[in-house]
């Protein structure tokens, strides 16, 4: 395992442009030499392409231009009393649940990349994840019963109803950053604000 | 370059990948663990003060997995401590990519989307040992500790703890601490009727992995090409900004105070006061009315996070905290303005 740590940290520094003369030579060689090196070399463009394809990388804007056509819709007054209206609806809150579960399945996409390196036991985590991206839709076509003054988006779970405007996730951004204090925090309650501070709650 | 860290990264996982492997080949020790438990039972500081000395003087490397709400949320965690320092990396399989580096109480966020970086001090973090320690401690009177067995979880043999509340005021938890030193590897938290409302574990974790504190600590402050970014929090106290928890609510003392200037915002800065009991905490914001924003009141549960929002006079508070939402009203009808 060494030697191989070793190269990969100098195929690293050489993909970064950031060898100079010996150790330029030397990375150069060690290319030459190793194929498990070359593999690191075309490894790390791989890695760098992918995270840096805009495409592949969830765009906060994105995410909220679908919350809001989502509470958009939801706002729609239900003109026509015509019995095919409902299904029209229903399809297309259907259709963009499903939209959304996929771009949050793509958007991770370069973070499988990189946990797939990171850890086979990631798998599982990435599994659980997947799995949510599934599962999502099938929670969010239940959102919002039209309430036209509110500007929230109501989404019923298991737990019962959530909203979620993106002040309430700023103020709980804000709770988790400053109102852990509890004796659990120091085993467990950091890793757990920090595993879901949600992204939404970020102040752009 | 900025892909640099999760190259690095991605290499000294594969490292530990390796490593991990080896470890799997070894014969793993068997679990014949001290018999002696059921002679002393542990009181409730005493569980939590080893669940806190089991974190602080082991290194790990885990996945670990919240469930709250409906919503499930994922994170690689590498934990380095060397005695005096504390090393923690969470880097988020789930959700917006982001990487959370804590040194001790320094807390910093990297969003690479944003390409920005969130740097704070995070007070609260060195808070509780001490806390535990003294006789100020009152987390005996509202919740007693009841052993449940053991259970194997992410690999290791935990005790099962129940935190019971004495009252109904506060919601119970459930932790699964390791049986050698008492890591924390799983909690529930737990409503009255027991129905598990949060849940956070490990799902795989390694436990004295080879984790080197230099190169977190290199990847903690390589910023270049982000923008650095330290909330503009303001410590005050509630007094100061003309409030008062007239009725306080059983328990909870006042732990601290800020106020989050806003840019582009007219009235008085938002206020944050936070309250805990020891185990559960709550936050009370308060803000200035705008009738186009708060257009009604409104009660929130998210998993274990429960919220209520309610207009007082000229200002909009919101309370938010992981107790039951009865609890929440108490502290909103507590409130009173004094200026």
């Amino acid at each position: 395992m060494k030697p191989m740590t070793q190269h990969s940290e100098l195929i690293s520094a050489l993909a970064d442009g950031q060898l100079a003369s010996e150790d330029f030579a030397r990375a150069l060689a060690a290319c030459e030499a190793d194929a498990q090196a070359l593999d690191s070399w075309n490894t790390y463009h791989l890695i760098g392409d992918v995270l840096r394809s805009p495409e592949l990388i969830p765009h906060a804007a994105d995410t909220a231009f679908v919350a809001r056509l989502r509470v958009r819709l939801s706002q729609e007054p239900v003109l026509v009393a015509a019995p095919a209206l409902p299904e029209i609806r229903h399809a297309a809150a259907g259709r963009l649940g499903r939209t959304g579960g996929e771009a949050a399945n793509d958007a991770s996409f370069p973070w499988k990349m990189v946990a797939g390196f990171a850890s086979v036991a990631a798998v599982a985590a990435i599994a659980w994840n997947a799995g949510a991206g599934l599962l999502s839709p099938t929670a969010m076509p239940q959102l919002a019963r039209s309430e036209p003054a509110a500007q929230q988006v109501l989404v019923v779970s298991e737990q019962g109803t959530m909203v979620r405007d993106a002040r309430t996730q700023e103020l709980l951004a804000a709770h988790r950053q400053l109102g852990g204090t509890s004796a659990l925090q120091m085993p467990s309650g950091f890793l757990r604000n920090a595993t879901f501070e949600s992204p939404q709650g970020e102040r752009r | 370059m900025n892909f640099n860290c999760f190259r690095h990264l991605a290499l000294a996982a594969c490292a530990l990948v390796a490593t991990s492997y080896v470890a799997a080949q070894a014969p793993a020790p068997a679990a014949t663990t001290a018999p002696g438990q059921a002679a002393e039972p542990r009181s409730i500081n005493e569980w939590l003060m080893r669940m806190h000395e089991a974190s602080r003087n082991r290194s790990y490397v885990g996945t670990f997995v919240v469930s709250s709400g409906g919503v499930m949320s994922s994170a690689r965690i590498w934990h380095v401590c060397d005695g005096s320092q504390q090393m923690e990396k969470v880097e988020t399989l789930t959700g917006a990519p982001r990487t959370v580096f804590r040194h001790n109480d320094q807390v910093v966020t990297f969003m690479p989307d944003q390409k920005v970086v969130r740097a704070e001090k995070r007070e609260s973090l060195g808070l509780f040992p001490q806390l535990l320690k003294s006789t100020d401690s009152h987390i005996a009177d509202f919740y007693k500790a009841r052993q449940e067995g053991s259970e194997r979880v992410a690999g290791v043999e935990a005790d099962i703890v129940a935190l019971i509340p004495r009252d109904t005021m506060r919601f119970g938890y459930r932790v699964w601490a390791e049986q050698k030193k008492g890591m924390v590897v799983k909690l529930q938290t737990l409503d009255a009727d027991g129905k598990v409302l949060e849940q956070a574990a490990f799902s795989e974790l390694q436990l004295d992995a080879p984790v080197r504190i230099d190169k977190l600590a290199q990847m903690m402050a390589k910023v270049d090409g982000y923008r650095v970014e330290k909330p503009g929090l303001v410590k005050t106290t509630a007094s100061a900004e003309g409030w008062v928890m007239k009725t306080p609510v059983p328990g909870f003392q006042s732990m601290s105070c800020y106020k989050r200037p806003l840019a582009g915002q007219s009235g008085s800065d938002p206020m944050q006061w936070v309250f805990s009991d020891g185990l559960a905490s709550v936050s009370l914001f308060v803000e200035s009315f705008d009738a186009q924003r708060h257009t009604r009141e409104s009660r929130v549960s998210l998993g274990a996070t429960q919220s209520l929002t309610r207009r007082v006079d000229a200002y909009w508070l919101t309370v938010m905290g992981e107790v039951p939402m009865a609890t929440l009203s108490l502290f909103a009808n507590g409130l009173e303005r004094r200026k």
